[in-house]
């Protein structure tokens, strides 16, 4: 087992956002979370690697558990991949050095070393010919690519894909979402929280529906798109179908 | 005091006066440098203790915090000539015996650190949170975060505000004459002291080199400012 | 009787040391104030007070470093430690006695009250109420105008300057009616502005000039101050400063000191300094 999330809390002043949330990740799956807006999938992410501190809870990788006071959380972040929704490009930086920063400051690689590892990850997410551009030269696809390359060349043992596409214009959306699909193809570990139902589907190996800070229901793709459980999960799908115009 | 009155004109200033003041030029210039040597030593200073203090204003404890706060209010308050005064004298009660020199850019570089770290503090503000968080995710530690993300950037954002606090302290230089500093103010006044015909044309001549070393000065940080510019990251007013 | 000579050769190797470490005193001026101190064109610190601070330091073995202060500040100064001598045409006050130790006086001065040549007033109307006069912050003209007439219910309007020329520079734009100052700096400034200045008065104060240190004479420089003047009158070399410094344009006495401080400096030789400062300063005024 890669993840495991046991029984997390997190409130913030009297609302609280997660009442008790557990699921695991083996090496090599894809999850993805769907659920309405303010239900906590957001806290959870950073939860798991304590960008916010959970209130209560246990999150392990593989056997180390990041909750424990005791551990480097630095050491367990560069092992663990976040993508942003509105990518979190530093903004002072090309972005081969964005790619590049954290291998040199985090992982001690040489310089040299370093740039042909953040040149082969912008060339898999196809913007070699980019290195050299600042964020604000980029668009938010290309940007949020680069983002991804900068997770990856981390050689992270998970990635964690918070809302990737919901900063793009709809024509930008595609790009992202083929670069998410072949990592996943690739044996990436990734965890996705997404509105993005055709990707769910397509791409996940399991779907976690949550609401109002638990899980409601997860299960395969198929088994939750065309015969879910609980009827709370199926009101949802019913009315994101109406929204976002079904799977793509 | 009260109302304006009309002066007598001073004796009229004759082309032999500008020659003559002219000849002192070189003195002057002299003079000049010791402002310029006054200028670097206390831009170091400030920079070195804005930064620290702008730091610990944004990110400290909330201890620190209010110790900053107040090392800014401090030196904000304090007339520049009493602190140079104070400087000067004071570290004599503890037996400590600094130079005119030194006592002028610790004066002059603390003051001026409370001006840099309101400008700092103001840029760090302006970056957006998320630029910690991708780099807190990336496993960067908070003072790495603060060395390769958050200090490069609030850097670049400062330097219009810097430019401005630079054209200012280079005027203050000329009050560490009070404590014995020998630089162009002081010169200016040695020679009106031997030759008084000549002390306003020696003061005009001062002015005009601080033109000149303003418009230089302001010429160079602009060309800084250009070459350190990144498209997406300017100072947002 | 071998134990003595082993005392003595550290007697010696302590008198030589001490010489090597070269004693050296901070002597602070207010270098805006010529005859007594200024700064030459060439920007070298000359005058009356600091050339007896140099010949004495010769005389009497150590090092002087001369530090140009504002006028107001060398008093604290020596009081804070930061300066050891004053040496600024000082008068000797009671008050100022209060808080600093004066050598014996070396100098006496009266105050005299200049005014512009065409003004048409006299020592009476030049101080008469409503009158504006000036003088430098903290010298004893600026006291006298507080003690004598203010104080008094003479109401002149007393303008206070940082410097002496700044002083003259507003009393010939007619910013202010009479400067009050010492009789030698006033001579200098009607030298400098011929037919423009006059001086209308000299007001008898007997004041004296000292040189002074820390209270208490922490360093004991006072007895090397005195046994240096004592010399330097005893060897006419006195005489021959007052000479050259005295009446003199500044210009003169410039290019003499040029031609005669190494016989000071390098020659260590304080009384044929004098004598061809005095000579120098004769053969260039002709």
């Amino acid at each position: 087992m890669l993840l495991r999330v046991e029984d997390l809390h997190k409130r913030y002043g009297k609302e609280e956002v997660l009442k008790g949330v557990s699921f695991s990740l083996e090496k090599g799956e894809t999850k993805v979370i769907i659920g309405p807006s303010g239900t906590g999938k957001s806290t959870l992410l950073r939860c798991i690697n304590r960008l916010t501190e959970p209130d209560r809870g246990r999150v392990w990788l593989e056997d180390v558990e990041i909750t424990s006071p005791k551990v480097n959380i630095n050491r367990i972040r560069a092992q663990i991949g976040f993508v942003f929704q509105d990518f979190n490009l530093f903004t002072h930086l090309t972005a081969l050095d964005n790619v590049r920063l954290g291998l040199i400051r985090v992982k001690g690689m040489s310089k040299k070393e370093a740039t042909a590892r953040a040149m082969e990850e912008l060339a898999r997410v196809g913007l070699a010919d980019k290195a050299n551009a600042y964020p604000a030269e980029l668009s938010g696809g290309q940007q949020q690519r680069v983002s991804i390359a900068r997770a990856l060349a981390m050689d992270p043992k998970l990635i964690l894909f918070d809302e990737p596409t919901s900063a793009l214009d709809p024509e930008l959306i595609g790009e992202v979402l083929a670069v998410m699909e072949d990592l996943a193809k690739s044996g990436m570990t990734m965890l996705v929280v997404t509105h993005e139902m055709g990707f769910a589907r397509t791409v996940a190996d399991e779907i976690i529906f949550m609401e109002k800070g638990v899980i409601v229901e997860q299960g395969p793709p198929e088994q939750i798109f065309s015969s879910p459980k609980q009827p709370r999960t199926a009101e949802f799908l019913r009315r994101i179908t109406d929204l976002y115009g079904g799977a793509r | 005091m009260g109302e304006a009155q009309l002066g007598l004109p001073l004796p009229p200033l004759t082309l032999e006066h500008w020659l003559s003041v002219w000849s002192y030029l070189p003195t002057l210039l002299q003079g000049l440098s010791v402002n310029l040597a006054l200028l670097g030593g206390l831009l170091g200073v400030g920079f070195v203790l804005g930064v620290i203090v702008a730091l610990l204003e944004v990110y400290g404890p909330r201890g620190l915090r209010l110790f900053a706060a107040g090392y800014a209010w401090v030196f904000r308050s304090i007339p520049e000539i009493l602190l140079l005064l104070l400087m000067w004298f004071g570290p004599a009660q503890f037996g400590l015996s600094i130079s005119p020199f030194t006592a002028a850019v610790l004066a002059l570089g603390l003051r001026s650190s409370a001006y840099q770290a309101e400008i700092f503090r103001g840029a760090l503000q302006a970056i957006p949170t998320g630029q910690t968080l991708a780099a807190r995710a990336l496993g960067f530690s908070r003072l790495q975060a603060i060395r390769y993300v958050l200090l490069p950037q609030a850097l670049r954002l400062s330097l219009a505000g810097w430019g401005n606090e630079f054209a200012v302290v280079l005027k203050d230089t000329t009050l560490a004459y009070a404590i014995g500093v020998v630089e162009v103010m002081r010169q200016a006044r040695y020679i009106g002291s031997r030759d008084f015909p000549l002390t306003l044309p020696a003061y005009i001549l001062v002015a005009m080199l601080f033109l000149v070393v303003t418009y230089f000065g302001l010429f160079l940080l602009g060309n800084v400012e250009k070459r350190l510019r990144i498209p997406g990251l300017e100072a947002r007013r | 009787m071998a134990l003595r000579r082993v005392a003595m050769a550290f007697l010696i190797l302590g008198v030589v040391l001490s010489g090597a470490a070269a004693e050296k005193f901070i002597v602070g001026t207010d270098a805006s104030w010529a005859p007594f101190e200024w700064v030459s064109a060439k920007g070298q610190m000359l005058g009356f007070d600091l050339d007896v601070m140099r010949m004495i330091a010769v005389l009497e073995g150590y090092e002087i470093e001369i530090q140009d202060i504002a006028f107001d500040s060398i008093i604290p100064a020596v009081i804070a430690g930061k300066v050891d001598i004053g040496a600024s045409g000082f008068t000797i006050t009671a008050a100022r006695a209060e808080v600093v130790d004066f050598s014996s006086p070396y100098w006496s001065s009266d105050q005299t009250v200049l005014v512009r040549a065409d003004s048409g007033l006299n020592i009476v109307t030049a101080l008469m109420p409503g009158r504006k006069v000036a003088a430098q912050r903290g010298t004893t003209g600026a006291f006298w105008v507080e003690d004598n007439l203010i104080a008094k219910g003479v109401a002149v309007e007393l303008v206070l300057y940082e410097t002496y020329p700044e002083a003259i520079m507003d009393l010939l734009a007619g910013r202010v009616d009479a400067v009050v100052q010492d009789q030698a700096p006033s001579e200098q400034a009607v030298r400098q502005y011929p037919g423009k200045l006059i001086i209308v008065g000299v007001i008898k104060t007997y004041e004296e000039f000292g040189f002074l240190v820390a209270k208490g004479d922490p360093k004991g420089i006072l007895p090397r101050i005195e046994r240096g003047m004592k010399k330097l009158k005893e060897t006419g070399a006195w005489d021959n400063l007052v000479a050259a410094y005295f009446g003199n344009p500044l210009g003169v006495i410039e290019a003499a000191w040029e031609a005669c401080i190494s016989i000071l400096e390098v020659g260590k030789d304080p009384v044929a300094y004098a004598a061809c400062l005095a000579q120098k300063v004769k053969e260039l005024s002709k």
